[in-house]
């Protein structure tokens, strides 16, 4: 076997291992630096609770040097994660609960005499159905002296976006994409409104966290005292503060969308049953994208089939919605994600690699694009080449609805703009969508004059 | 040791800070727990009728 391998260009920041891919595999690297640490992670019983309790991701270890490194101790095959999903891409109650986890694990891991060393929204990720720990590297020994490391880390990268969302009552995922590492404390305290200081534990973990930080550049040399007691206060503070933040305005424009389309009963019924009745015909689908989502009331269709679906919507209310009626009915097919797709996830990091774009993630076996043309068309001006090659990049088989211009919706939505769209038309759409792919079949949707098509991409 | 814990940059001041938030949170909690502790010998907890479950 040879030594060729792929070092993960996110991998980089900490020296106690790294992330590496080899013949399509990824792995886990332990350095000889980290033996201690790592021993003790996995002798004291932490590892083995924290996957018991469905907290961390599991591995198997691997007794090969498989990079030929000299720093090499151990070799771990973390459990295989489909999708890998950013902070930017979740809901407010998605990222309050990947906060909660952090906590949890910090507590979980001071009863084994360890301590979480790192807490940033990116060692978290969607796995069956929940959030999980990804990081195995993140635990180390635990010194009761010394205070938490990965404080003003938790503080820039959960509080306070999760703050200024429940602050401002809007969804501000689009912050997190503009500071990666977190948002800084001074620009969180400087945009909270004046009356969140009055919050005794948003005024420490912020404002004051924010004026000290600014003025003491020169005593990070200082001894300072610490107990696990204190720690204890500072984490029940933190969850106690975050348990009790709401997220933005839930009733969106499109928040009662179905509410009022199911009423039409000539449209959703007969769409669920061609969909269904398409779906089951469609050999080796296993992953599948829901574009436009909503509710995601046709994600469930798949998902009830075994299907992964990625179910994306550009409205955070929607997406959260959907969050919280996942975790109550335990679905495990279904991750939701905040996408916009006249604006995907970008490329993001040192070299433009660290974090990839949201399409090259993306590659599924089926693309559902249902009441969503028109949004990207006329709402967003986008042509149709430039959606069928948007659609193309992401899977090879599609199924997407036309939606005639006739339409109400369509209507509604002409009515405060300019009609500059003569080329939406459905033989414009078609002969766009031609150059990717071949018209399987079409159906209209009862009366209702919007169309379906399943498409599959030319080989 | 100290280079593990310190690859990420914890700021300046970030833990003199932590000492002071944590001081200021030892005192809130400790009068917090006193007052549920008084709170405590005046109302009686609600018995669920799980508590008792027949022999």
């Amino acid at each position: 076997m040879s030594n060729s391998f792929m070092h993960h260009p996110a991998s980089y920041r900490d020296p106690s291992g790294f992330i590496f891919i080899k013949e399509a595999v990824l792995y886990r690297q332990v350095n000889q630096n980290f033996k201690e640490h790592f021993d003790h992670f996995i002798s004291s019983g932490c590892y083995e609770s924290l996957v018991k309790k469905n907290l961390l991701l599991p591995h198997e270890i691997i007794n090969k040097n498989l990079t030929g490194s000299g720093e090499w101790y151990l070799t771990l095959k973390p459990e295989h994660i489909p999708f890998i999903s950013y902070a930017y891409e979740w809901s407010f109650n998605m990222l309050k609960d990947a906060a909660l986890l952090t906590l949890q694990l910090l507590k979980e891991a001071m009863g084994y005499g360890l301590v979480l060393k790192d807490a940033t929204p990116y060692n978290i990720q969607w796995h069956q159905g929940k959030f999980i720990f990804i990081d195995t590297l993140s635990f180390e020994k635990y010194n009761e002296q010394e205070p938490w490391i990965a404080y003003r880390q938790f503080c820039e990268g959960f509080l306070s976006p999760l703050l200024l969302m429940h602050y401002s009552r809007m969804p501000l995922q689009q912050l997190q994409l503009a500071y990666p590492d977190g948002i800084p404390l001074a620009v969180t305290s400087s945009l909270l409104p004046g009356r969140s200081k009055y919050s005794l534990h948003t005024y420490l973990h912020i404002h004051l966290h924010a004026r000290i930080s600014s003025k003491n550049k020169s005593n990070t040399n200082q001894i300072t005292r610490f107990s696990k007691q204190k720690l204890l206060n500072l984490v029940a503070s933190l969850e106690g503060l975050i348990t009790r933040l709401k997220p933005p305005e839930q009733k969106s424009a499109w928040f009662e969308y179905y509410n009022e389309a199911s009423q039409r009963k000539d449209y959703l019924q007969p769409k669920k049953e061609i969909i269904q009745h398409w779906v089951e015909n469609l050999p080796d689908i296993k992953t599948a994208i829901d574009l436009g989502a909503n509710d995601g009331a046709f994600s469930k269709l798949l998902a009830a089939k075994g299907i992964n679906v990625l179910t994306a919507d550009f409205d955070a209310g929607c997406i959260n919605n959907l969050y919280n009626d996942i975790k109550k009915t335990g679905e495990i097919n279904i991750q939701p994600l905040v996408v916009d797709l006249s604006n995907p996830g970008p490329a993001t990091g040192v070299n433009n690699e660290e974090r990839s774009s949201f399409i090259n993630r993306t590659p599924v076996d089926l693309v559902m694009g249902l009441a969503l043309l028109h949004h990207l068309a006329i709402g967003k001006n986008i042509p149709f080449p430039l959606i069928a090659d948007l659609f193309q990049r992401i899977g090879n088989t599609l199924i997407i609805e036309f939606i005639p211009k006739e339409d109400e919706k369509i209507k509604g939505m002409l009515k405060d703009k300019r009609d500059i769209y003569n080329n939406y038309t459905e033989e414009n759409f078609t002969s766009a969508f031609s150059r990717y792919f071949i018209i399987q079949k079409k159906q209209p949707v009862g009366n209702s004059g919007r169309i379906l098509y399943l498409m599959e991409k030319h080989i | 040791m100290q280079v593990f814990l310190l690859y990420i940059d914890p700021g300046s001041g970030s833990y003199l800070v932590q000492v002071i938030i944590a001081a200021a949170l030892g005192v809130t909690f400790f009068f917090r727990n006193i007052k549920t502790y008084i709170k405590s010998l005046f109302t009686r907890s609600p018995k669920k009728p799980d508590d008792n479950p027949p022999a």
